[in-house]
């Protein structure tokens, strides 16, 4: 296949024009056999691009190509290829010996940089130079959909927040009961002696008497000390 | 390492809502086409030695060759050739060959028959391709390796070419220096014959034919067969045979009365007498183009009223010619493809209803199958086609056809039942136009009418209109159920989408267009692009040459103008039948009595505005561009471009006020001589001019792509390396403009209570100038076409839709990328982060996500059009020219509508959850609420 790109090549050729080709290596990201037919490289300079289709050896064969400057770019569905500066002189290829040669010089280049500020070199030599093409990375069109999954609904802060505080609620007194008679007044005590700095103020049994229910059916709570100390006053009644 | 990061960077910041994977293929249609296939260069081959199914081969008219998979009709491959002007393009292969061969301009390119990709190139400078055949066989052999190709060359020097079938190197070239016109070539096992028009200064043309030899290419024999006195033309010559082991070439005189026929390589010419019963009005003949089959052949007669053909055989030891049988004239339309098996030769009958299967030996038909009724060649005719026949024991057992039909549609009969129909007539489309759905336009007619009765008939009128509703209800509440289930169990209702009635959310919108041929048709873009009704303008106006048309739609019907028609054509849109003219009035634009329409136009590259209606055509504004630069595109704002707030807020809360003119015109005009190019910003009501700016380094042969929108435009260049520029590549420029920089400030207008934007000239008496903010991005292709996304209220943020040719794609760049106010070498403070602001970077890389065409490869996009639907968060795309694509955006996702992400079961769930949480709560808190009583 080379042989024939250059021969064909040769039959075009005139003085100042160079011919080269840009390969696509086999990488990890990408098996250049699977490449779709339409993938195509340009090199622009001035007036319109050159354009060279994908070969069955994976190549895109430039042939005469005039001396310039050009930007290479190989154009693909589903593949992003970095883009490459490519040169293309005549020059004596002995000083001084009046024999012209041209010369195909090739870089990495970045998009929206000065067009000086080269990357790493990709290749130069004479004509029929090869120039690696390689992808960067795959493009991929589509947006994942985020399903409804009762794990990420868990995972939210508040929900695990709002657990935890249920846990506290409903384990607490489970726990005080299992305790044994002794502990559960030594508890009792340092509650009231405010070890727990909640003896003084009274948020604690506030929150343990929480009427929950009642608080639901949208009574309005008029104050916590008539409340908290009817039930005594009842009993005294009674 | 830079590009990953700006990669990474560029999906970072752009939370553009992309295409769902399990909406892709379903929301959007693309049809991809290669146009109306030519006949001699349409086949089936299998794609390699040995392989077991075949592939249709085929090259265009506009020059696209593709390779179509006979069982659905799906394109495998296709290369298009853009560049190349309509004219002859060839395609060829030779039978156990890997490759197809073609030619088109001056380029002949080998291509691997099962993919698409180039074997080879090469192009003669200067020359024309005007014939390819492939070397079949040498000294009597058939080829084993890459066969040769023989190409006819003219334009620049006349001559024959054999090009080697591994390298597309020439072997040799035959010069012909003695002027006359190449017409074609031709080979046999031994010879190839080289066949020209030689053209005396009287009457008609000789066929001159030339023999050379296969090895070397040099001349053996030359001799001119007397046919001036019928070639008159080259269309009377009707046959060239191509690798048959006899070549024949035929002709007939202009009044089809006679035919001619010639055994290449020998002098003697048969002369047979056509049918006289009905004038001819057409002949084809139709050989087989095998080198083992029999040399025999057809000739079909077309008469205005039917057709006829007569079969042929050619005794090769004799070198005579004898008619064999003839198949009696049907008063129908058909046509005849002709297959071989082994050496064995079909003729295979295709009408109108039904397809017949004939040998070539006898004229018993193997085989007769009458077609079923299809949508897609109703009222049409059979034009050409291509057949691969079975044949077992005598009868044809199985039979399919590839046929162009006159209405442009390419479809495949597999025996009775049309296997596939591809509507290759649309690759043509010049122009297009969105029109509302045949419901929403019976019921504004109906109301239109309501409005135009007194009061009680009206009333009358709806009442009977609503007990016509009534009919569909019972269907209606029938499919309740169903429509719920459906939609509960997460069945896609693919079937309501099909059903046109069911737009609850405006989806659903004809596409009318128009194509070069002169064909008009409707796609529902909702339903996957289906063809609504495919009509030819030419039976409305059977004496013009449609070749420029232009559509404008108005409510019912569309109005189709063309520079061959005298007066516009009005065609209702729900039917396609021509609209009554009574009815079909153009609605006059909104303009209230006081106020005058200005309209403008291009001439002698100056941009005139005149008054309509106005007393003189004397221009009320004139705009050109600086001396020695070209006006090369104008483009004015959408007349439909809701705007939903005046202001942009700010991350401070203060606001920046948008300059809205409804009569912006962004001109272009380019300078070759100096490179540049300059964009002036018009006010198509006054001609004043707002805004220029000028750019060097462009190169202005490429294309420069603007649009304009609510209070930004954009336009894209291409940088022209000749004056060493800074950089390389292509760039997007977007401006804003404002009324004032500065914010909360209206600028002049802020102390008048009363001016307006429509009229800046009258206002103050000074042009109100907009304050202009532009940033410039590099991009990483060339752009061929820009256009903005269209929502109903234009809440919805806008999404800058682009073209870009060389990855065959569409992208949908967000309006919050290409904001102008991204803050530049330094990082967004707070309150730019609040607005959505991110740091300035040179370079907007196409995320793949933007990709609304993500992976159907549209190519040809000539224009690409955008409508509103029927809810806000969605617009619609309809993009054509080669190929047909449509689908719908949502640029600021699909906020106002469940998408199919929505899991509808696990909402029922928690509902049902939430009532037994509820029936099971509800007892405990009573007891608590009767026990608190209690107590207190």
């Amino acid at each position: 296949m080379q042989l024939s790109i250059s021969t064909l090549a040769s039959l075009a050729s005139t003085a100042s024009a160079a011919r080269f080709l840009l390969q696509v290596p086999p990488t990890g990201l990408l098996n250049p056999s699977t490449l779709p037919s339409t993938t195509h490289a340009t090199l622009q300079s001035s007036g319109p691009p050159i354009d060279a289709y994908l070969t069955r050896s994976n190549t895109f064969s430039f042939a005469n190509v005039s001396a310039g400057s050009y930007l290479a770019t190989v154009h693909c569905r589903d593949y992003v290829f970095e883009p490459l500066r490519i040169d293309v002189s005549v020059e004596e290829a002995v000083e001084g010996s009046g024999e012209k040669k041209e010369v195909v010089r090739a870089w990495q280049t970045f998009l929206g940089n000065e067009w000086d500020n080269k990357g790493e070199s990709r290749g130069e030599g004479g004509n029929g130079l090869v120039v690696e093409a390689r992808p960067v990375g795959t493009k991929f069109f589509y947006q994942e959909r985020s399903g409804f999954s009762p794990m990420s609904f868990l995972k939210n802060p508040m929900i695990l927040m709002a657990v935890v505080s249920m846990g506290l609620m409903f384990g607490m007194p489970k726990l005080m009961e299992n305790m044994d008679p002794e502990m559960k007044e030594e508890f009792e005590e340092m509650q009231k002696t405010g070890v727990l700095g909640s003896g003084t103020t009274n948020t604690a049994s506030q929150i343990q008497n929480f009427d929950l229910a009642s608080w639901m059916a949208g009574k309005t709570d008029t104050g916590s000390t008539p409340r908290g100390q009817s039930p005594a006053g009842q009993a005294k009644k009674r | 390492m830079r590009l990953h990061a700006a990669l990474t960077l560029a999906a970072c910041l752009a939370p553009a809502a992309a295409i769902f994977e399990d909406d892709a293929y379903h929301i959007d249609f693309h049809y991809a086409l290669l146009g109306l296939p030519k006949h001699e260069a349409t086949f089936f081959q299998k794609p390699y030695a040995g392989s077991k199914a075949s592939l249709l081969y085929s090259i265009s008219q506009n020059q696209t060759i593709g390779a179509i998979n006979p069982k659905d009709g799906a394109l495998v491959w296709r290369q298009h050739f853009s560049t190349e002007p309509h004219g002859q393009g060839h395609l060829r292969s030779g039978s156990e060959q890997d490759t197809v061969i073609s030619a088109v301009g001056d380029r002949i390119a080998a291509w691997s028959s099962s993919d698409g990709r180039l074997v080879w190139e090469t192009s003669v400078k200067g020359a024309v391709v005007e014939d390819l055949e492939i070397l079949e066989q040498e000294d009597g052999m058939t080829i084993n390796e890459a066969k040769d190709a023989i190409v006819l060359l003219s334009g620049g020097s006349h001559g024959v070419k054999r090009l080697d079938g591994k390298t597309g190197l020439a072997k040799w070239t035959f010069e012909d220096s003695s002027g006359d016109t190449p017409f074609q070539v031709s080979t046999s096992p031994t010879t190839i014959y080289y066949i020209s028009l030689h053209s005396p200064l009287l009457g008609g043309s000789k066929l001159k034919v030339t023999s050379l030899s296969p090895i070397t290419g040099k001349k053996v024999d030359q001799y001119t067969l007397s046919s001036d006195a019928e070639i008159t033309a080259r269309s009377n010559i009707l046959f060239a045979g191509a690798n048959t082991a006899a070549p024949l070439l035929a002709w007939t005189d202009k009044a089809h009365k006679v035919l001619k026929v010639n055994i290449i390589g020998t002098k003697s010419v048969a002369s047979f007498n056509t049918p006289g019963d009905d004038a001819v009005e057409k002949i084809v003949l139709h050989a087989p183009n095998h080198v083992n089959s029999l040399p025999h052949f057809l000739v079909e007669y077309q008469t205005a009223v039917g057709h006829s053909a007569e079969v042929y055989h050619v005794d090769l030891k004799k070198s005579t010619i004898s008619k064999a049988y003839s198949l009696p004239e049907l008063k129908n339309t058909g046509t005849f493809t002709t297959s071989t098996s082994d050496a064995n030769v079909y003729f295979t009958r295709v009408t109108e209803d039904e397809v017949a299967v004939f040998s070539s030996t006898s004229h018993g038909i193997l085989g007769r199958w009458a077609l079923k009724h299809s949508l897609a060649t109703a009222g049409a005719h059979p034009v050409h086609g291509v057949s691969e026949v079975v044949v077992k024991a005598g009868t044809a057992s199985a039979v399919r056809s590839a046929i162009l039909y006159s209405n442009g549609q390419w479809v495949l009969h597999r025996n009775d039942e049309l296997a596939w129909s591809r509507p290759e007539f649309l690759s043509g489309t010049v122009s297009a136009v969105w029109a509302g759905l045949p419901e929403e336009e019976a019921l504004a007619q109906a109301l239109e009418e309501e409005g135009n009765r007194n009061l009680v008939s009206a009333y009358i009128h709806r009442v009977q209109r609503h007990i016509q509703d009534l009919m569909y209800f019972p269907a209606w509440a029938q499919s309740i159920p169903t429509r719920l289930l459906g939609s509960v169990f997460g069945k896609s209702n693919e079937d309501a989408i099909k059903d046109v009635k069911l737009d609850t959310f405006g989806f659903h919108k004809l596409v009318v267009v128009a194509t070069e041929k002169g064909r008009l048709a409707a796609l529902d873009v909702g339903s996957r692009g289906k063809i609504l009704w495919n009509i030819d303008l030419h039976q409305f106006a059977p004496d013009a040459t449609l070749q420029s048309l232009s559509l404008k739609a108005h409510r019912g019907h569309v109005e189709v103008k063309d520079s061959s028609l005298k007066a516009p054509l009005f065609i209702n849109s729900t039917t396609g039948s021509l609209a009554a003219h009574q009815k079909a009035k153009t609605p006059l634009p909104a303009v209230s009595g006081a106020e005058k329409l200005v309209s403008f136009a291009l001439v002698d590259d100056t941009l005139k505005g005149f008054l309509e209606g106005g007393p003189t055509s004397e221009p009320v504004w004139s705009f050109s561009p600086a001396p020695g630069e070209r006006i090369v595109k104008y483009t004015a704002r959408p007349l439909q471009d809701p705007v939903a707030s005046i202001g942009k807020v700010l991350g401070d809360r203060r606001v920046l006020y948008k300059y809205l003119n409804p009569n912006l015109v962004l001109v272009t005009a380019v300078q070759d001589s100096t490179r540049t190019a300059s964009i002036y910003l018009l006010d198509s009501a006054s001609g004043q001019l707002l805004h220029t700016i000028s750019h060097s380094d462009v190169d202005t042969s490429r294309p420069i792509p603007s649009t304009i929108s609510e209070h930004w435009f954009v336009y894209s260049l291409t940088t022209d390396a000749k004056a060493g520029a800074l950089s390389r590549g292509y760039q997007l420029i977007v401006s804003d403009l404002y009324e004032s920089p500065l914010p909360d400030d209206r600028g002049p207008l802020g102390a008048t209570s009363n001016s307006s934007t429509v009229q800046p000239s009258s206002s103050t008496g000074d042009v109100i100038k907009p304050y202009v903010l532009s940033q410039s991005y590099q991009i990483p292709a060339e752009i061929s076409h820009m256009t903005v996304t269209q929502t109903r209220q234009g809440i919805t943020s806008r999404e800058l839709l682009v073209t870009v040719p060389s990855i065959n794609s569409i992208i949908g760049i967000p309006r919050q990328i290409i904001d102008p106010r991204r803050p530049i070498g330094r990082d967004t403070n707070a309150q730019e982060k609040e607005e959505g602001l991110v740091p300035y970077t040179p370079v907007i890389n196409w995320d793949p996500k933007w990709h609304i065409t993500h992976k159907y490869e549209v190519i040809g996009v000539q224009d690409v059009i955008t409508s509103e639907s029927g809810i806000e968060s969605t617009s619609l795309v309809f993009a054509y020219g080669l190929d047909i694509f449509g689908t719908r955006v949502a640029p600021s996702f699909a906020f106002d509508i469940l998408g199919k992400g929505f899991n509808k079961i696990s909402m029922l769930l928690t509902v049902v959850a939430l009532f037994g949480g509820v029936i099971f709560v509800a007892p405990l808190v009573r007891r608590k609420q009767i026990n608190s009583l209690w107590t207190t």
